[in-house]
């Protein structure tokens, strides 16, 4: 049984259904993040699991116990949120140790309790310091180690790093990663960011319109896109329209050039149009790497990007992307030039829309 | 540009010595009680002057109480306005700044005629039916100063995620009210009780109309009965005022000088 299970979630505000029978059981210490652009439902999902929300329909149980009924108090859950929300009157120590107080832990465990939630996070120097006197990052791990102290059943973090500064942001995503490994603590982690979401994830979530459009791992979610949204949302994405030639034996054509599929598209009659996904990444103008496809076209444009040379090329009115890496050696191909671009016909997919 | 940086240096001259000039005099005319020479003996007579001190003293107590309890009114009010009910919030708002354009006198004769002895409600049955009708008055009357100094401080916390952030650690609604809100709109609190101080100090109409020994209509009474008592008893009152505005500046400024890093 898993440890966190949300089913047949639902929630509106007013008239507007904002999140759609949304299913999921998350296993105990794993990493999920609800991934999606803004107004998506992530964050209500989220705010439903900590008790801010209450679920018009459907269920959310931890540890096989309904949460439903539960307050927002009683429900043993950290959160950590954008906005830092430190106690501003209250010191470092004082902010890390305010859950412990309200539990009633004797004096002596709430000291030792803040010392390891301190060091933990690296600040054990800064306990008598006041929320104002530190930086977003700083605020952001205290806010971390706040909702830690509690030891709390979950830990819900409601995009925090997106009022940070890039390279802070990365840094403080490996160490929230590396401290969930560490205290094996179940997290639902929100973000709109991709790489975020791809980088520490054991499972992400791709949030469209209040439904979850896909769940898998990183590599599952990048590599086969389930709909065009997830296609689009997570990385750079050809997005290629092509006519069913032949069905029965995946025969597809692009422009005026046959290709033949590995996935299946049996669901389809021959004229049926299908959208086929292609990353940037997958393709090369070198007949030296491994391919078994390849399209002509005529290039559009190429831009230096410094380690890599994107590429646009026109194949039967589909604009193409590729990318390839720079080489002193191999000049980028010019506009109008007719390049041919190869590829394994497994990179290329059928997405839903 | 000279010309009307010149124009600009005359009109506040001309309204300086229009608000300082009879304060000087005020002063100066409170320390000539003794013939030929300054003296403080008018405000010796003041101070030895045992309704003098009773009256002070009732004010300041009802001063004290009507702080306290118009922010146990107040606080939560504006608190839970933000939190739960924003759309009502021009309604509450609209509410507050009714003393302002309602006359004390009207708002006096109200009181007097929704809680006389025979009403369903008796306050002014009793001294202390009076004296609590009389604390409620003046909430009333600083509604509009103590709710716009609360809310204004609000408004610089996140009340929200402040609240959401507690109550994910397990606190209760009266711990999140008192260690979390109230010492973050500290500042706000102290602005509207120093304002509040201030009028409660110097009010006339609702303590003469319910006939209490407030300091009001004892500088009323002075001002009529005696010649220099009344100018040292104008320039104690300003002071009072003074030092309580001085203390919201104070006040403002050590909130000014610590704001939250992003």
């Amino acid at each position: 049984m898993a440890f966190l299970e949300l089913a047949n979630l639902k929630k509106s505000f007013g008239q507007t259904q904002v999140v759609h029978d949304f299913n999921m059981k998350i296993e105990k210490g794993e990493f999920i993040s609800f991934l999606g652009p803004s107004g998506c439902g992530k964050t209500t999902v989220l705010r439903m699991i900590a008790g801010f929300e209450t679920p018009s329909a459907g269920s959310i149980q931890i540890g096989g116990k309904e949460q439903g009924n539960l307050k927002p108090n009683k429900r043993n859950i950290g959160m950590v949120f954008q906005a830092y929300a430190l106690f501003p009157n209250m010191s470092v120590h004082d902010n890390v140790a305010f859950g412990l107080k309200i539990a009633g832990a004797q004096p002596a465990e709430i000291d030792s309790r803040v010392k390891e939630m301190l060091s933990l996070i690296k600040l054990d120097h800064l306990s008598d310091r006041y929320p104002y006197q530190l930086s977003g990052g700083q605020q952001q791990r205290v806010a971390l180690a706040r909702a830690l102290a509690v030891k709390p059943q979950v830990l819900l973090l409601d995009e925090p790093l997106s009022a940070l500064d890039a390279k802070i942001r990365v840094s403080l995503r490996e160490e929230i990663r590396a401290i969930q490994q560490k205290l094996g603590i179940t997290t639902v982690f929100v973000t709109h960011d991709q790489e975020e979401a791809l980088s520490i994830s054991d499972r992400i979530v791709v949030m469209n319109g209040g439904r979850a459009d896909q769940i898998g791992t990183p590599f599952e979610i990048y590599n086969t896109p389930a709909t065009r949204f997830v296609a689009s949302f997570v990385g750079t994405l050809n997005i290629i329209e092509a006519k069913v030639v032949d069905p029965a034996v995946n025969r597809i054509q692009i422009g005026d050039q046959g290709v033949t599929l590995k996935q299946s598209i049996a669901a389809f009659k021959a004229g049926d149009t299908v959208s086929l996904a292609l990353r940037p990444e997958a393709g090369s103008l070198s007949d030296t790497l491994p391919s078994d496809t390849a399209l002509t076209g005529e290039v559009v444009s190429a831009h230096f990007l410094g380690s890599v040379i994107r590429t646009r090329m026109n194949v039967g009115g589909n604009v193409i992307s590729f990318d390839m890496f720079n080489s002193p050696g191999v000049k980028p191909p010019a506009t109008g030039e007719t390049v041919t671009l190869r590829f394994m016909a497994a990179d290329l997919l059928v997405i839903r829309d | 540009m000279k010309t009307s940086r010149l124009g600009a240096w005359i009109a506040i001259a001309i309204g300086a010595i229009y608000f300082i000039l009879p304060l000087i005099a005020t002063i100066e005319f409170s320390l000539r009680m003794r013939r030929g020479v300054y003296s403080f003996d008018a405000y010796a007579s003041v101070f030895s002057e045992p309704q003098f001190r009773e009256t002070f003293g009732y004010s300041m107590l009802m001063a004290l109480l009507t702080i306290v309890f118009g922010m146990l009114l107040v606080v939560p009010t504006a608190y839970w306005v933000r939190l739960r009910l924003p759309q009502i919030r021009p309604v509450v708002e609209f509410i507050t700044l009714l003393p302002l354009v309602i006359p004390a006198i009207v708002i006096v004769f109200g009181y007097l005629r929704m809680y006389n002895s025979s009403s369903i409600v008796p306050l002014t049955g009793t001294t202390t039916g009076t004296n609590i009708l009389l604390m409620f008055s003046y909430i009333t009357l600083s509604l509009p100063y103590m709710y716009r100094a609360v809310d204004t401080a609000m408004r610089a916390i996140d009340v929200r995620t402040l609240t959401e952030a507690a109550e994910s650690l397990g606190a209760s609604w009266t711990t999140i009210m008192f260690k979390c809100i109230f010492p973050n709109v500290m500042s706000g609190v102290l602005s509207g009780a120093f304002i509040t101080l201030a009028i409660v100090m110097g009010e006339f109409t609702m303590a003469a109309l319910l006939n209490r020994p407030a300091f009001g209509p004892y500088l009323q009474l002075v001002g009529a009965n005696r010649a220099y008592e009344p100018s040292a008893l104008a320039v104690i009152a300003f002071s009072i005022t003074w030092l309580s505005m001085g203390l919201l500046q104070l006040v403002s400024r050590f909130h000014r000088a610590a704001p939250a890093k992003s």
